[in-house]
């Protein structure tokens, strides 16, 4: 926290459509983590932590066999969820690494859908052989409420209907993901722009949700190397320093059914208020931002939350391009994102805010001091990291 | 009548949803020492931790909080079914109380904030059990 680790590599493998790597996840895995080390300028030697997020599969047991990492030190997750603990994952290694229990963590998370079946589908397993579901879902699950696109739609219809914000805005927030993938060499939509018309006639998925509001399901693997601010200092591409990082929960956030109090939320409104406090700086100040896109309304309810915009001014601010690059107010998802680049749960994007620090994206926003990136929206405990240049 | 979503999965019961999902009436669990509703259930009272619940029997109306109309399908067993449509019910009685349903007797186009609903149920007879089930699905009022 406040400059004491910094981001010293970024990695990533190839991305494929769902399905379509030739390789494994776990040998997307340990190509993203070796190129992220040499990113770095260091040897695999040198890493002492591995942290991710809901990723039983890639453990450290396997990593460390693979990678010849002789001395791990420290390990850690957040609990469950899904991609809300892209940001809590960078957050870990900070505070690791600042309280001295590691020097050099490596944070990751690797996907590979077509190997292990997909979030978006309902193949669950949940009772074998009998035609039942247990728990809380069996209040939701049972009316056909199952994936995720389906559960954030519910949530994104009374926020549309709260603050009167349109398919206008949720079409913004599709556009700027496609629209920078084009300038991306990495990104698996590259060569595939939509236009609203393209829009409007992608079929529906779950109202107000087309095609292009979805996040696609892709195979891949994206990494970071962190460690202290002064050891990064003198490594190959220098310290992208972690400013702050912060999670967040209210009393009975994210329980099922719908039925925390307020809902709808993306879990982001005590997420801002803590990572604003700990940077010492706020939303006007930062000129470019990641937000995990899984669709397309709860980012706008996340961009809300983090102070960016007040809920009921969302479809003027949205609407008048303050998402775009380079004009925007406040560019995002500048690599492509989730829907443009590749969907790595979201791992994606924090490489893509420590490449703002660096100058290095291919959508810069010039001379960005502050750059943030906001987990998956929706699902508790929200999370975010803000980089900042050394 | 036949099931809105004929075939699909239904909710495994246990002690803590059998009332909501077999009594045909909207029984919501209470904790037996503060009064609170506790919807979905959990283990202990949201308030003031205690373990002992019993049922509350509210009116089986109310109004449409949220909802989505499903348009991809997600299992085989949904594909014939669509479009269907998922409503988020808040009840006249407990506003704060959402309970998952479909709409029915209505068509996707009719959706919307504010409508008011009524509860009617869906029987179904479990033969390897022999729980009939009675799932609270909604109607315009
Ligand atoms: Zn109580």
């Amino acid at each position: 926290m406040q400059r004491r680790t910094a981001v010293a590599g970024v990695g990533e493998s190839e991305f494929f459509k769902r399905g379509g790597a030739s390789e494994t996840e776990f040998q997307l895995a340990c190509k993203a983590i070796r190129r992220a080390v040499e990113d770095a300028g260091l040897k695999l030697s040198d890493v002492d932590g591995i942290v991710s997020y809901m990723d039983a599969r890639n453990n450290p047991v396997r990593l460390s066999a693979a990678l010849g990492l002789s001395r791990i030190e420290f390990t850690g997750q957040t609990f469950g969820g899904g991609g809300n603990g892209a940001a809590s994952a960078v957050m870990i290694a900070d505070a690791a690494i600042s309280a001295g229990y590691a020097e050099t963590i490596v944070v990751f998370r690797a996907l590979a859908q077509g190997q292990f079946g997909r979030f978006g589908q309902a193949g669950f397993g949940y009772s074998a052989g009998r035609n039942v579901v247990p728990g809380p879902q069996a209040f939701t699950v049972p009316y056909g409420l199952v994936t995720a696109a389906q559960i954030n739609a519910v949530q994104t219809v009374r926020f549309m209907h709260e603050h009167a914000v349109t398919q206008d805005s949720l079409f913004e927030v599709a556009f700027v993901a496609y629209d920078n993938a084009q300038r991306n060499p990495r990104a698996l939509r590259r060569g595939s722009p939509i236009t609203r018309e393209d829009y409007d006639e992608s079929r529906w998925i779950a109202e107000p949700f087309h095609l292009f509001d979805c996040c696609p399901e892709n195979d891949g693997a994206s990494a970071i190397v962190v460690t202290t601010v002064e050891r990064a200092r003198d490594l190959a591409k220098g310290a992208v320093p972690i400013l702050a990082a912060a999670q967040g929960l209210e009393h009975r956030g994210g329980v099922d059914g719908f039925n925390e109090a307020p809902f709808p939320t993306a879990h982001f409104r005590h997420v801002g208020e803590s990572l604003w406090s700990r940077a010492g700086v706020s939303p006007k100040d930062v000129p470019v931002a990641q937000f995990y896109e899984n669709f397309t309304g709860p980012v706008l309810m996340a961009i809300s939350e983090m102070g960016f915009c007040p809920p009921d001014d969302l479809e003027k601010w949205v609407t008048a391009g303050s998402l775009r690059w380079p004009n925007g107010e406040l560019p995002i998802n500048t690599s492509g994102g989730n829907l443009g680049e590749a969907y790595i749960h979201g791992f994606g994007l924090v490489n893509e805010a420590v490449r703002q620090i660096r100058g290095e994206s291919t959508s810069q926003v010039e001379g960005a001091e502050l750059s943030l990136m906001v987990a998956g929206p929706g699902y508790a405990p929200g999370s975010a990291v803000l980089f900042c240049r050394d | 009548m036949t099931r809105y979503l004929d075939g699909w999965m239904l909710p495994a019961l246990d002690e803590a949803n059998r009332e909501f999902f077999t009594s045909g009436k909207i029984v919501v669990r209470e904790c037996r020492g503060c009064q609170t509703i506790q919807h979905p259930p959990e283990d202990l009272c949201y308030r003031c931790g205690g373990y002992e619940f019993g049922g509350r029997e509210v009116a089986g109306t109310g109004t449409i909080y949220s909802h989505t109309v499903i348009r991809h399908p997600v299992h085989p067993k949904l594909s014939e079914r669509l479009p269907y449509t998922v409503v988020l019910v808040s009840l006249d009685e407990l506003p704060d109380v959402r309970i998952t349903g479909n709409l029915l007797e209505a068509a996707p186009e009719d959706v919307r904030v504010g409508l008011a609903v009524r509860a009617v149920w869906e029987e179904i007879p479990d033969p390897e059990t022999g729980d009939v089930l009675r799932l609270p699905q909604w109607v315009p009022a």
